[in-house]
């Protein structure tokens, strides 16, 4: 199963990282002079304000418990010898564990401060090894160490085992590699949570996602997962921070606060990374979340308040014991629907689970007074886990997003496809159309123009009773009705004055063949709107009607071509001085081509001028 | 258009010689009466292609006068024939035949160097009048050619910042069109004939007609220039 496979492998990276941590490093070259231990010592402690008795002690001198939680001071002596009397290279005491506040003095003199001696409950030196350089001439065959301690209630004060020999040997002795490795260890896990917090809560602030029913939720994964590393952050800090801002045993609660945020935080995470958020269990799993971080705060204060650490082992039993619950239910539920999340979390919980007795038993349980809590190694395991989570999220949303957007490039090109051949369509159509158009148009002119000269040329030659004049005058009005035709083609829509231009220069043989002289009168026009190809067409035909009529019939010697613009319209009037006819009876066809236009049609006839006027009227 | 008034007979010998190139065999029967009708016109040949009409002016027993030339021959265009007659003999003057005299295929003919044009369905005495006016120094034009004239000259002048290189642009806007010429050609495009404005504009019909003549040699040489220009911009002189 890929979940499977794909846990196996990021948890066979995680221990090759984990054992090369955890790995003492080879051992240094062969000693010259031991390092001594010291493990026995005198002391003598005030309670309260009241002395002791001197008394010779075993070391570690486990505060806590030979005081019963109350804070106090004490007046450690230890004496070692040096056989050979000291050597000249330097010399280094080691202290695992001193504190929480300390003064060393060795042979009178004072070696280190560590705090303030009176202060209670504020400086805290006893959470990490200390080392004191020695210089050889202090020290002597027989010496005195004589240490001045200040413990707080329950802050796991006292004085450890002491290693005093040559500094090399003294910094590549077991214990203070152990010393070195947790402090380092500390700085490292503390800035790695901080920074996996931190990342956690930004993706939470930063982002939504849809959720089942539509709607856009933080992803509160992140939030739980956020929240648990501060937590931690702040917990494994805590052992470089010699100066808390809170006194004891207040700044006690507030680490057991944090402790608990992660824990509960963990918990949370785990669960919703499980993908069970809609679950009636997540509620549960909230409200219990909240139960143990509010039981670890007042047990803890009441622990200290009434001087009794059971109620704060208790307490951390207790979360032991609910975690484990939980790693079972989660490991099992793992077993049957494994996912890569689930199996990375379940085998993180358990090894946190398994540490996590394992460090409450040695310390809480334990008289071990330098251990160190394992968790905060192991504890990695879940920002791990988390990192896992949210790079493959992302790999998952940048693959959905090349989907996406290879969908959305297909369909934009099938859409564009899809307007292109509408497009094609629509502008075949519309050639068509305008084939369509063209084609009536010449049919329409042809059946007006030139066909209807040439079947009355054929009419007249049938008939036998007309001249070759008048079979010659409908043929060259054929000719002229051709070539206006094709004027026409080219004539712009609207541009009356190139149509009486070219009509002129068409008909001017024709009137000078007929004796007959033409007075040009025709005002500068504008471009008139509204007129058409066809209109203009329209046109020609009326004005060559009108001229033929009276190249015909009227037997005139003048004719006046007159056309001016205003606001009445455009006018255009043929004048002769001819015979005239009866202005009642204008030329039928006159009247349907003026009506078709638009135009009105005005006659006036008198033996001497005839006057036939269009007015176009003003658009 | 504006004619002339008939002119006095002319001694065979001194008569124009006319040179016919038209495949229509009924038209160029029709020329040739009309030419050989009219004293001051001599008959030189009717050909009927490109390859005869080179064959005949290789040979060039007598240098033609005027050319009548159709633009759509069976083996190529008439224009080719402008081209070798020009070549030869510059003074003779290419008349183009057309059926309708519209304004395409009449702008190209002028382009490609003739000086007017012929209407086929004209009587036969107007034949030979339009060619003893063309030989007096009359140029026929339609108020439809004067306006596309215009037109062309017009958005010459529109893209003539920049659009040529300047030179060019120097070189073939100005001398296209005189002021004179221009107010000829508007009038023209108006529809008034050249009696008409030769009045208007206080000119002799005379000096109205070689404005137009020029305007002739004008377009041929600007279409001529344009072919260089265009040429040259691609490249390929």
């Amino acid at each position: 199963m890929s979940g499977w496979r794909r846990a196996a492998c990021v948890a066979a990276w995680l221990c090759c990282w984990g054992l090369a941590a955890l790995l003492p490093p080879a051992a240094r070259a062969a000693q010259d002079e031991p390092v001594q231990a010291l493990r026995m010592a005198r002391i003598q402690a005030v309670i309260d304000g009241r002395p002791q008795d001197w008394r010779t002690v075993p070391l570690p001198y486990h505060w806590d418990r030979l005081h019963r939680n109350h804070g106090g001071r004490a007046v450690v002596e230890a004496r070692f010898d040096l056989p050979g009397g000291p050597s000249a290279q330097p010399y280094t005491l080691y202290f695992p564990l001193i504190g929480n506040a300390a003064a060393v003095w060795l042979n009178g003199k004072l070696l280190v401060r560590y705090g303030d001696l009176d202060a209670a409950g504020r400086d805290d030196y006893g959470k990490i090894a200390r080392q004191v350089a020695v210089p050889p001439a202090l020290l002597a065959a027989h010496n005195l160490l004589r240490i001045e301690l200040r413990a707080d209630g329950g802050r796991r004060g006292g004085l450890s085992e002491i290693y005093i020999g040559p500094t090399e040997q003294v910094q590549a002795h077991p214990a203070a590699r152990a010393g070195a490795l947790r402090y380092a260890g500390s700085l490292f896990l503390g800035a790695f949570s901080l920074v996996v917090g931190f990342i956690a809560l930004m993706c939470w602030a930063s982002q939504r996602v849809a959720d089942a029913d539509g709607r856009l939720r933080r992803e509160t994964l992140y939030l739980w997962a956020g929240l648990a590393e501060l937590c931690w952050s702040v917990r494994v800090f805590d052992a470089l921070i010699e100066h808390p801002p809170l006194a004891w045993p207040l700044w006690g609660v507030l680490m057991t606060g944090t402790y608990a945020g992660w824990v509960g935080g963990v918990l949370l995470f785990c669960h919703r990374a499980a993908g069970w958020e809609h679950r009636r269990s997540m509620r549960f799993m909230q409200a219990a979340a909240g139960v143990l971080v509010a039981a670890g705060l007042v047990c803890s204060a009441l622990s200290f308040a009434w001087f009794r650490p059971v109620l704060l082992t208790g307490w951390l039993g207790a979360v032991n014991l609910c975690a484990a619950l939980y790693a079972l239910v989660y490991m099992a539920a793992t077993l049957r629907r494994p996912t890569t999340a689930r199996v990375l979390l379940a085998a993180a919980g358990v090894l946190n689970v398994a540490v996590g007795v394992r460090d409450w038993v040695t310390i809480r349980l334990g008289n071990d007074l330098g251990a160190v809590t394992w968790n905060r190694y192991v504890s990695i395991a879940f920002g791990l886990a988390l990192l896992y989570i949210v790079l493959r999220r992302f790999q998952q949303a940048s693959g959905q997003a090349r989907e996406l957007l290879g969908t959305l490039q297909a369909r934009v090109a099938a859409r564009e496809q899809e307007l292109a051949s509408t497009y094609g369509r629509l502008e075949a159509a519309a050639r068509e159309q305008a084939r369509n158009h063209e084609r009536e148009r010449i049919l329409r002119d042809m059946h007006d123009g030139v066909g209807s000269h040439i079947s009355a040329a054929i009419r007249q030659l049938q008939s036998g009773r007309s001249t070759s004049d008048e079979v010659l005058r409908t043929l060259r009005d054929s000719m002229d009705q051709l070539k206006l035709s094709i004027d026409a083609m080219q004539l712009p829509p609207g541009d009356v004055q190139a149509l009486l231009a070219g009509l002129r220069y068409r008909l001017e043989p024709r009137l000078a063949g007929a004796g007959l002289a033409l007075e040009w009168a025709v005002q500068e026009l504008p471009p008139w709107p509204g007129l058409d190809a066809q209109a203009m067409r329209q046109l020609q035909f009326l004005l060559f009607e009108a001229i033929s009529n009276v190249l015909q019939h009227a037997h005139a010697r003048v004719l006046r071509l007159e056309a001016d613009a205003g606001p009445g319209g455009l006018a255009i009037r043929i004048v002769d001085d001819g015979c005239g006819f009866d202005a009642g009876r204008a030329p039928r066809a006159l009247q349907v081509r003026a009506a078709s236009l638009g135009a009105r049609l005005g006659v006036r006839s008198a033996p001497g001028r005839t006057e036939v006027a269009f007015t176009l009227p003003a658009a | 258009m504006e004619r002339m008034p008939p002119i006095d007979a002319r001694p065979p010998a001194e008569a124009w010689g006319v040179l016919a190139v038209e495949d229509d065999l009924r038209a160029r029967a029709f020329f040739e009466s009309s030419v050989r009708a009219c004293a001051g016109l001599r008959w030189l040949a009717g050909l009927g292609s490109v390859a005869e009409a080179l064959a005949w002016l290789q040979g060039a027993p007598q240098r033609p006068d005027v050319l009548l030339v159709d633009l759509g021959l069976p083996d190529g265009s008439g224009v080719e024939v402008i081209r070798a007659v020009r070549a030869r003999c510059p003074d003779c003057e290419p008349l183009v035949v057309s059926v309708f005299g519209d304004e395409e295929s009449v702008l190209a003919s002028i382009e490609a160097g003739a000086v007017g044009y012929l209407h086929k369905d004209s009587a036969p005495e107007d034949i030979a009048q339009t060619i003893l006016e063309v030989k007096r120094g009359a140029s026929p034009i339609s108020p439809m050619i004067a306006r596309r004239v215009l037109a062309k000259y017009r958005s010459l002048r529109a893209a003539e910042p920049g659009a040529a290189p300047p030179e060019q642009a120097a070189d073939v806007v100005p001398s296209l069109l005189s002021v004179r010429e221009q107010e000829v050609l508007t009038l023209i495009a108006r529809g008034f004939s050249y009696a008409e404005i030769a009045r208007l504009k206080g000119l002799s019909v005379h000096t109205v007609q070689t404005h137009i003549k020029n305007l002739y040699g004008k377009l041929a040489v600007h279409s001529k220039n344009e072919a260089v220009f265009e040429a040259t911009r691609l490249g390929l002189l």
